[in-house]
């Protein structure tokens, strides 16, 4: 299926409510999706056969700036046995105060396995809290690290438990 | 008098020798059955992602050498593809050739370490060093091309770095003269031993619905009998034009999805990187090596996924352009970060030993997992 007809599927069984669909030069079309809907999708998108989306290729959290605050998890998503792809992307607010009360997401780890390790390096990463997955904790980093490194506005600790993060303080 | 028993907290890494960089389990086992199997990642996370936003286009490239060096070659392709997509920046056809070329070399000399440490991991030691020795080869050849041994650098937006050396194509087909008989010699030692096999056949086994779950890629998907390659399935560079097999995990060689069949589904992409080496040579056109730019590389504002198979599986590189010189984001999704997470699940239950086969078959690699 083209990933138009995919989406005309999906506004068919989901409601087409808040959904927007995103066509710009230089990018695979995309559709933006709220956060409520995001569960009722992913399973359609899993189970119906039409979609068969068995792959979830690739999860990413992007931190938009700009105009507005705002963090996005980007799913590609890849059918092997329908040989056809789609993406969509969820969008969470991110006001200055209370950053992180907002960055809430359902898991979709038990749709698609695989999204077990990929939405923890997005915790890791980004600090978006998965609700709902099995084993949430930090993957890459140690559990007490502080911060979320790949947020925009990130700043390194200056030591990680008495160690320097930099080279220059390390030598004496 | 029943013996008492209770669970054993162990301890596997982060240094252990068949962990294939620096990986630590966690295993709760009884005796020798693990019931629980914790991995822990990360002891190689340099945060590439993020040096991806401070650095300019081409000041990444060396760095994606280091997302699995066994492979940079490959590395190198995928981001050059990348960026040369969305930037719609034109390669010459010798650049395409001459890529295609190292990136199969790459896959050679990297399965050769996977297939030769898991030898070593199982406990045979001589394949090993005859997989290096081959490798050896392979390395002297891109020495000779690039300067480097293992970090190459060798790829350009919109070609390669350096033309090939005179006589560099007969001497890789010296190298395929060589290392055809060697493979066949190979799999004499070590992959139709019936002690090896029996280590192997029925031993880790992954169902197709699983390994898509999971999200494995590359031969470890191919192995659960699932046929799909990029190279052929969304052809990249000249691959179109090249003709080869993909090979399929089949019960023929076990039980499909085994630890064996994805031993032996790597031993045979290497016969097929041969077959397309050589059309590579016969091919070879003449004309530049490298469409160089001489102004600053600045990407228009767009977004691209874009994956290509490496040894360990898909690479794919999801880049968020803003119109800058640098990347707004870069996303690096590997095969061993999903080979790795599936772990967890498939060793509870299973020896000790046969964890170390299972990674090793896996042919995960640290770097690429902790990026």
């Amino acid at each position: 299926m083209e990933a138009h007809d995919i989406y005309k599927k999906i506004q068919r069984i989901v409601g087409d409510g808040d959904l927007a669909w995103v066509e710009e030069e230089r990018r695979e079309p995309y559709l933006m999706v709220p956060r409520e809907k995001l569960r009722p999708l992913a399973i359609a998108l899993k189970r119906d056969q039409d979609f068969d989306f068995d792959t979830l290729m690739s999860l990413s959290g992007v931190h938009q700036t700009g105009d507005s605050e705002r963090m996005e998890v980007v799913y590609h998503l890849f059918s092997i046995r329908k040989r056809h792809r789609f993406t969509f992307k969820v969008e969470l607010d991110r006001p200055p105060l209370l950053p992180h009360f907002y960055l809430r997401l359902d898991t979709v780890s038990e749709i698609w396995p695989a999204a077990g390790w990929m939405e923890r390096e997005i915790y890791d990463m980004f600090g978006i809290h998965f609700v709902g997955h099995q084993d949430f904790r930090r993957l890459l980093l140690p559990p007490d690290w502080e911060g979320h490194p790949l947020l925009k506005d990130y700043r390194e600790p200056e030591a990680y438990r008495g160690i320097s993060t930099t080279r220059e303080q390390a030598s004496p | 008098m029943p013996l008492a028993t209770e669970e054993m907290i162990l301890n596997m890494g982060p240094h252990h020798p068949s962990t294939h960089g620096v990986l630590r389990f966690i295993l709760r086992t009884d005796g020798e059955v693990i019931y629980r199997c914790r991995p822990d990642v990360g002891f190689l996370h340099r945060g590439l992602e993020k040096i991806a936003e401070m650095v300019t286009y081409p000041q990444f490239m060396p760095y994606t050498d280091r997302i699995d060096y066994l492979a940079a070659m490959n590395c190198n392709l995928g981001y050059a593809i990348t960026v040369e997509r969305l930037g719609g920046i034109e390669v010459p056809p010798r650049a395409e050739y001459v890529r295609v070329m190292v990136a199969e070399l790459n896959r050679i000399i990297s399965h050769l370490i996977s297939v030769g440490t898991f030898a070593l991991d199982i406990g045979a030691v001589t394949p090993f060093t005859h997989a290096l020795r081959e490798r050896e080869w392979v390395n002297d050849l891109f020495e000779e091309l690039c300067g480097a041994r293992l970090t190459y650098h060798y790829f350009r937006f919109g070609g390669v770095a350096f033309d090939l050396p005179d006589g560099f194509l007969d001497r890789v087909t010296r190298f395929l003269d060589y290392f055809e008989p060697r493979l066949a010699q190979f799999n004499r030692l070590i992959s139709t031993n019936k002690i090896f096999k029996e280590r192997l056949v029925g031993v880790g086994v992954i169902s197709a619905e699983e390994a898509l779950g999971y999200a494995l890629v590359g031969p470890n998907l191919r192995a659960s009998g699932i046929d799909w390659d990029l190279r052929r399935d969304e052809p990249y560079a000249v691959y179109a034009d090249l003709e080869f097999e993909v090979p399929v995990g089949s019960p023929e060689f076990g039980e499909v999805g085994d630890c064996y069949n994805r031993f032996w589904v790597r031993i045979r992409e290497m016969e097929q990187s041969a077959r397309i080496v050589r059309q590579c040579i016969a091919r070879m056109p003449e004309g530049s090596h490298w469409n160089r730019s001489k102004k600053k590389l600045k990407l228009p504002p767009g977004e691209m996924y874009v994956r290509t198979e490496a040894p360990r599986g898909e690479l794919g590189y999801y880049l968020i352009s803003r119109g800058e010189d640098r990347p707004y984001r870069l996303k690096i999704r590997t095969g061993s970060f999903s080979a790795m997470s599936i772990v967890e699940k498939l060793a509870s239950g299973i020896m000790v030993a046969d964890l170390v086969a299972l990674i090793a078959s896996l042919d995960v690699i640290a770097p690429e997992i902790d990026r």
